[in-house]
């Protein structure tokens, strides 16, 4: 315990540096701004910015990516309030009560709630990272390459659980990821393989090339596509403080949400989008009047977007302790740990202290930063709503140019860039999601390496696998995830929680 | 028979992508040494999940045309091809001819991309980010490349 405390106040004492409260505030920033804006989600976002976290030292740069992806939670639900525009996937269900709750004059009410709901959940899920983290990454550190082969399979498996439609077509997408990750050197030998003989590729695609082109560009095309709507705001916002009684009645929920979204956070399979839905399911299945649900009810807005913030958060665990991302923003993470020169997985906490507990640190602060960036602040950020998307369109497709160039400082990295947005519209108008896309290719390395060194120690025995207990388990428990995907019944409500 | 149109189009059209980059991907790992599972070249890995992709592409090939599935999304042309075209022109000049001439060419095509373009808003949007992106990028975070030709 009193390591825990000592080693926190050396986070502090690295986050409260004026250099790094500085890039937390900026990333708090940016994810509100993400989060109000709809059609720019955190992957690309996260993107957009990486290149300029180039010439930062590792921990600032981590700390404003970070700041980023749980901004982006809180901004969200500003919209999903105000205009029920979800501004995020997480802040879908917050729209059905929160806009209700607008209509009727209670805006303030279900905004504040939602901040200091977010504000608690997010605490607590920092505090749960504080607490899992060193036990879990030394557990981890005992793990033998087969132990992180099958560790690797789970957390490609859990890409298959969040992704929406065909399980089968996302099992396919992983495959085409992993094998764009061969590009490059082989790790034994150093051979270039599959690059064309092209010299830019001997280094393997370009991670942000790649992520730009998938996420970025591609997703701002699919906008253009549409027909822009003009938002119009008519709720007015009277009072951001809640009164006594409307607190009370959200204590509940918000506590139930923190809950429900750690736990998601932590499990693979699990994420923010999906806590928030369960989140709204559990409320109106424990309410004595479920009734309100979708005539504005409070506990269908604290609910969620504790769950959304509770699971922003501790989705950070499998990330720091074992190096396995269970989401697309997490991969992300992984490539802007890989381009500092931090290999992501156990040996963090212990090698890199400042980076593990200023982080941890820096979240606290975050949480506390975004509370006043949105609440007081909350006009500006609606204000943000009237600019039309045929401006910020093309300031996006500059700054992604830019930034793409400044990788690397080369074109080749600009037409791979629009290669990949090709491929990534290509993806989203069959169906497919770039996201286990995107987990194959940050993983497709790593698993090579521990699926070739596990077959030389066994002497290319595969049963390696199975023999070890480790691994055992955890290929037994990407087994049942995706057996559980592709069981009709439960694949059915999968379903209908991604449509509802 | 039923016209593709009808039947499950996008997963045989997502089957053929995956049958292509297979194919492709195959080809040049024939040129890589595969080795045995005791001694594994840097072929031999590529050579599984190539594998594996493609028996994928095929299966969704044959249920594509067997099966009605999802239809492909509607292609809109004009924002895809402009946009790709912008940052074709973007790669192409940056070195040549300098930061704030790359972002207005840049502007400029981007612009058709979306029928909600004005050319006033467009060209004080151009000018704006040729002006912070030289004090931003080249000034402040120093990438190598020249503010004007």
């Amino acid at each position: 315990m009193i390591d825990l405390f000592a080693a926190l106040g050396h986070g502090f004492s690295v986050a409260a540096t004026p250099i790094n409260l500085l890039f937390c505030l900026i990333g708090a920033v940016c994810g509100t701004l993400i989060g109000v804006l709809p059609g720019l989600g955190p992957v690309a976002t996260i993107s957009l910015l990486l290149p300029a976290t180039y010439a930062l030292d590792p921990v600032g740069a981590i700390i404003m990516l970070a700041g980023i992806y749980y901004g982006a939670q809180y901004g969200g639900s500003t919209t999903a309030i105000l205009v029920n525009i979800p501004g995020e996937s997480t802040s879908v269900v917050t729209a059905i009560d929160g806009y209700k709750m607008a209509q009727q004059g209670r805006a303030g009410e279900a905004l504040a709630i939602a901040a200091i709901g977010s504000f608690i959940a997010g605490c607590f899920g920092t505090v749960v990272i504080a607490l899992l983290g060193p036990p879990l990454a030394l557990m981890t550190q005992k793990f033998a390459s087969p132990d992180y082969f099958s560790l690797m399979v789970l957390g490609l498996v859990s890409a298959v659980v969040l992704a929406n439609g065909s399980a089968f077509r996302a099992v396919s997408m992983i495959f085409l990821g992993l094998l764009l990750g061969m590009v490059g050197m082989d790790i034994n030998t150093g051979e270039a393989r599959m690059t064309f003989g092209l010299i830019e590729l001997s280094d393997g695609i370009n991670f942000v090339a790649l992520v730009m082109g998938l996420f970025g560009v591609a997703e701002v095309i699919s906008n253009l596509e549409g027909v822009s709507t003009r938002i119009v705001n008519h709720s007015k916002i009277t009072s951001i403080w809640p009164s006594f009684k409307v607190l009370r009645g959200a204590w509940g929920a918000v506590m139930r949400g923190t809950l429900l979204g750690t736990l998601f956070g932590i499990l693979p399979g699990g994420g923010a989008t999906i806590a928030s839905f369960s989140s709204y399911a559990l409320e109106k299945r424990v309410s004595k009047t479920p009734e309100r649900f979708g005539n504005g009810a409070i506990e269908g807005v604290a609910g969620p977007e504790s769950a959304n913030n509770a699971a922003a958060q501790t989705s950070f665990v499998p990330l720091l302790t074992m190096g396995i991302p269970t989401s697309a923003t997490m991969a992300l993470l992984v490539g802007a740990l890989t381009l500092h020169g931090i290999a992501p997985g156990p040996t963090i906490i212990s090698r890199q202290p400042d980076l593990f507990w200023g982080l941890i640190a820096s979240m606290f602060i975050g949480n506390a930063m975004l509370v006043i960036i949105n609440l007081p602040m909350i006009g500006i950020w609606v204000r943000l709503l009237n600019v039309p998307y045929r401006i910020l369109y093309l300031i996006i497709v500059v700054v992604c140019a830019i930034g793409v160039f400044s990788v690397n400082n080369s074109s080749f990295d600009i037409y791979m860039t629009v290669g990949f947005t090709a491929l990534g519209y290509i993806l989203r108008k069959l169906d497919a999601e770039p996201a286990p896309l995107l987990m194959g290719f940050v993983l497709g390395p790593m698993v090579e390496e521990n699926f070739r060194r596990s077959l030389i120690t066994s002497h290319g025995d595969p049963m390696v696998f199975l023999q070890r207990p480790i691994s055992l388990v955890l290929l037994l428990l990407s087994a049942a995830l995706l057996i559980s995907i592709v069981m009709p019944s439960i694949s059915k409500r999968r379903n209908e929680v991604f449509q509802e | 028979m039923k016209s593709l149109a009808q039947r499950g189009n996008s997963d045989f059209y997502t089957g053929l992508l995956l049958v292509v980059v297979a194919a492709v991907a195959l080809l040049y790992i024939r040129t890589l040494t595969v080795g045995t599972v005791l001694e594994m070249g840097p072929g031999y890995f590529p050579l599984g999940l190539a594998l594996i992709l493609l028996g994928m592409g095929l299966v969704m090939i044959v249920k594509g045309l067997t099966t009605a599935g999802v239809p492909v999304g509607a292609v809109h042309l004009r924002p895809l091809f402009f946009i790709l075209l912008s940052f074709a022109a973007f790669g192409l000049l940056v070195e040549r001819a300098g930061l704030a001439i790359s972002i207005v060419v840049q502007v400029g095509l981007a612009h058709f991309a979306s029928r909600e373009t004005t050319w006033l808003a467009s060209v004080i949007t151009a000018v704006a980010l040729a002006i912070v992106s030289s004090i931003v990028f080249v000034w402040l975070l120093k990438i190598p490349v020249s503010v004007l030709p």
